[in-house]
């Protein structure tokens, strides 16, 4: 059995209450098609799709990427699935004022982890408990404690190599960048309603998939996630061509943590470095 | 051709064909697999890098002849203000391309009508005339296949110079079908001889039949206003993934990239599901939202473009709903589609 094995049948019940109860007019969850290997999304607005829902451990997306998206919105209160990596993401919508807490209902699962074997960041998950949710599903999973130096192994593999590596590294990870955006689109946090990428008057990025084009546009990305990024590696999933984006995140969110103290979407409250001025900042660099 | 001609060659054809290609100074391009474990086609130079037993290549051959971004023309201007124009193109050398599967080198018929529709694109045309397509022919489909719900076959041997039957496990039996072939067969020498008289093709591999692409259209041509593309485009992202790993989608943008004296024009890929696609300079966007790019790409496939070129738009490779982030299953979409 695995690790999320049991969470179905409650996750079902919990979302035909709030849909029967009209608490929502449509809750985003997870469903199975026999042709993917993974959960895929599923929006469900009546009480009689939820045995559409499931949990496993295939369920890797984070759906908090569908909440700002007025397709969405036109449907009422959004119910939405979120296991606690997913639920960082919505703290930070709901924190840059993207989403109101009122116009979403959060349907926590406690997630034991996902993937066969599970992905790296589920080892070092620190919210497997999804607080501040309006209904929580699954049993109580002991949080194992994380040491500092665990969360950013990925960063700390490549920053081990010498400068001269590095850009050799990166220039061949970045020349496969086919410029599909996937990681753009998929990200919960990149919502802009036009990217800079996108903005011709004048032309601030290169759109060629040529190397020069594809550090500014990996650059721009990078920096513009940069103290909001929650680590859900969704980008890195979905890349065609396995650029390891989550390394260059993880490496941003070592920066801001070393400097500011800071990790991102454990809060909606939370006062991020980026829209907070203090004087006791350390005026390293640009960060 | 009337009579078809046949060669048969060892096991290990794939390797020989690379060193005998190579050892002539030919260009070639076979199946390689990357350290992340993705196999595609990559120019070798020698035959240790091939590997000869996988289910298709991660991306089709599109990118050979319409590259992700190519430069049109290129200006650098003189001190005295004479312009020195570009690229100077060199002689097109020999390319052969080696272990392509059928679907891929069907999508070719595709490319080739729209580039040599009202206009015959030159540097597309170039690349096509300069290469050789030696495909393989499929002995078990994956489950994402569905050639022949779309007019093709695991064996099937359209755009293909040669299609190669067997091979990795058992002797391989070669199909001629045009003089770019023949050629190829010249180079491997005696590594290959012609087939004793009356040797018959394989069993064609079956592969099931998942829905008819005349329903399909029959659907489409009542209903571009539909609930179903709200419905089904709900998951979808706006992302480039299925454009570009799909053999058939060819749209492109023109950009100049220019600083001080010296500029180029590039032709880069471009998707119908990115937002900008259609965006005017006025801030009209007649695709609005995603149904409507959803929409866009479907009925460009299976019916404006057969309703144009005679067939649709698609070989059934599967990469879009293999690759998709979100699992947005075009199979399933058109199974449905025909339901109604």
């Amino acid at each position: 059995m695995s690790a999320n094995g049991t969470i179905t049948q409650t996750l079902r019940e919990a979302a035909a209450q709030v849909l029967s109860e009209e608490k929502v007019g449509v809750v985003i969850g997870y469903g199975r098609d026999d042709g993917q290997e993974f959960s895929t999304p599923v929006f469900l607005r009546k009480a009689e799709e939820v045995k559409r829902l499931v949990f496993d451990d295939l369920c890797f997306g984070n759906l908090a990427v569908y909440l700002p998206r007025p397709e969405i919105r036109k449907m009422g209160k959004t119910g939405i699935v979120v296991k606690g990596c997913d639920l960082r993401a919505v703290n930070v919508l709901l924190r840059e004022n993207v989403i109101k807490r009122e116009d979403v209902l959060l349907i926590g699962v406690r997630c034991g982890g996902v993937g066969q074997p599970q992905l790296p960041k589920c080892s070092v998950c620190e919210l497997h408990d999804p607080g501040g949710c309006d209904v929580v599903v699954g049993e109580a999973i002991e949080q194992q404690e994380v040491k500092a130096e665990q969360r950013y192994t990925e960063a700390g593999k490549i920053e081990a190599k010498p400068a001269e590596h590095r850009w050799e590294f990166w220039q061949k990870q970045l020349s496969k960048c086919i410029r599909c955006y996937a990681c753009r689109q998929v990200c919960p946090l990149c919502y802009c309603k036009r990217c800079i990428i996108e903005k011709s008057t004048p032309q601030w990025v290169q759109t060629s998939p040529h190397l020069r084009g594809n550090l500014a546009w990996n650059v721009t990305r990078a920096l513009h996630l940069t103290g909001r990024c929650v680590g859900c590696g969704e980008c890195e999933r979905v890349c065609p061509m396995d650029i390891p984006l989550g390394a260059i995140n993880q490496k941003m969110a070592k920066v801001v943590d070393e400097r500011f103290g800071f990790r991102s979407g454990f809060s909606a409250q939370e006062e991020a470095p980026f829209t907070t001025f203090s004087t006791e900042d350390s005026e390293e660099g640009i960060l | 051709m009337g009579e078809q001609k046949l060669y048969q060659a060892s096991a290990n054809w794939l390797k020989s064909a690379v060193d005998a290609l190579c050892a002539a100074g030919i260009e070639v391009l076979a199946p390689t697999q990357s350290e992340s474990g993705k196999v595609d086609l990559a120019r070798v130079t020698s035959s240790e890098q091939v590997i000869q037993s996988y289910p298709n290549t991660a991306f089709p051959l599109k990118r050979l002849f319409l590259p992700m971004s190519e430069v049109l023309l290129e200006y650098e201007k003189g001190e005295e203000g004479d312009v020195e124009l570009g690229p100077k193109s060199a002689p097109a050398k020999e390319l052969v391309i080696l272990g392509c599967r059928p679907c891929d080198a069907a999508a070719l018929e595709m490319l080739d009508k729209v580039f040599q529709w009202d206009y015959s694109d030159v540097p597309y045309q170039e690349k096509r005339d300069r290469t050789t397509v030696v495909s393989l022919a499929c002995s078990e489909p994956s489950p994402e296949c569905f050639c022949t719900s779309v007019g093709g076959s695991p064996q099937g041997s359209e755009q293909s110079d040669v299609l190669v039957f067997g091979g990795a496990n058992s002797a391989a039996l070669m199909q001629i079908n045009t003089a770019k072939g023949e050629k190829f067969i010249e180079r491997l020498a005696d590594t290959v001889t012609p087939a004793p008289e009356g040797t018959k093709l394989p069993e064609p591999t079956e592969l099931e039949q998942k829905f008819d692409p005349q329903k399909v259209k029959g659907w489409l041509d009542e209903n571009f206003e539909s609930n179903f593309w709200v419905e089904n485009s709900l998951g979808c992202l706006g992302c480039g993934t299925c454009s570009y790993l799909c053999p058939t989608c060819h749209c492109f943008d023109i950009v100049d990239e220019a600083s001080w004296n010296r500029g180029q024009r590039r032709r880069n890929w471009d998707c119908c599901s990115f937002a900008l696609f259609t965006l005017h300079a006025s801030g009209h966007n007649p695709r609005p939202d995603q149904a409507a790019r959803y929409r866009q790409r479907l009925m460009h496939k299976f019916k404006v473009f057969p309703e144009r070129f005679g067939r649709v738009a698609c070989v059934g490779c599967g990469r879009c709903l293999k690759n998709c982030a979100v699992g947005q299953n075009l199979l399933a979409d058109l199974a449905d589609i025909e339901s109604r």
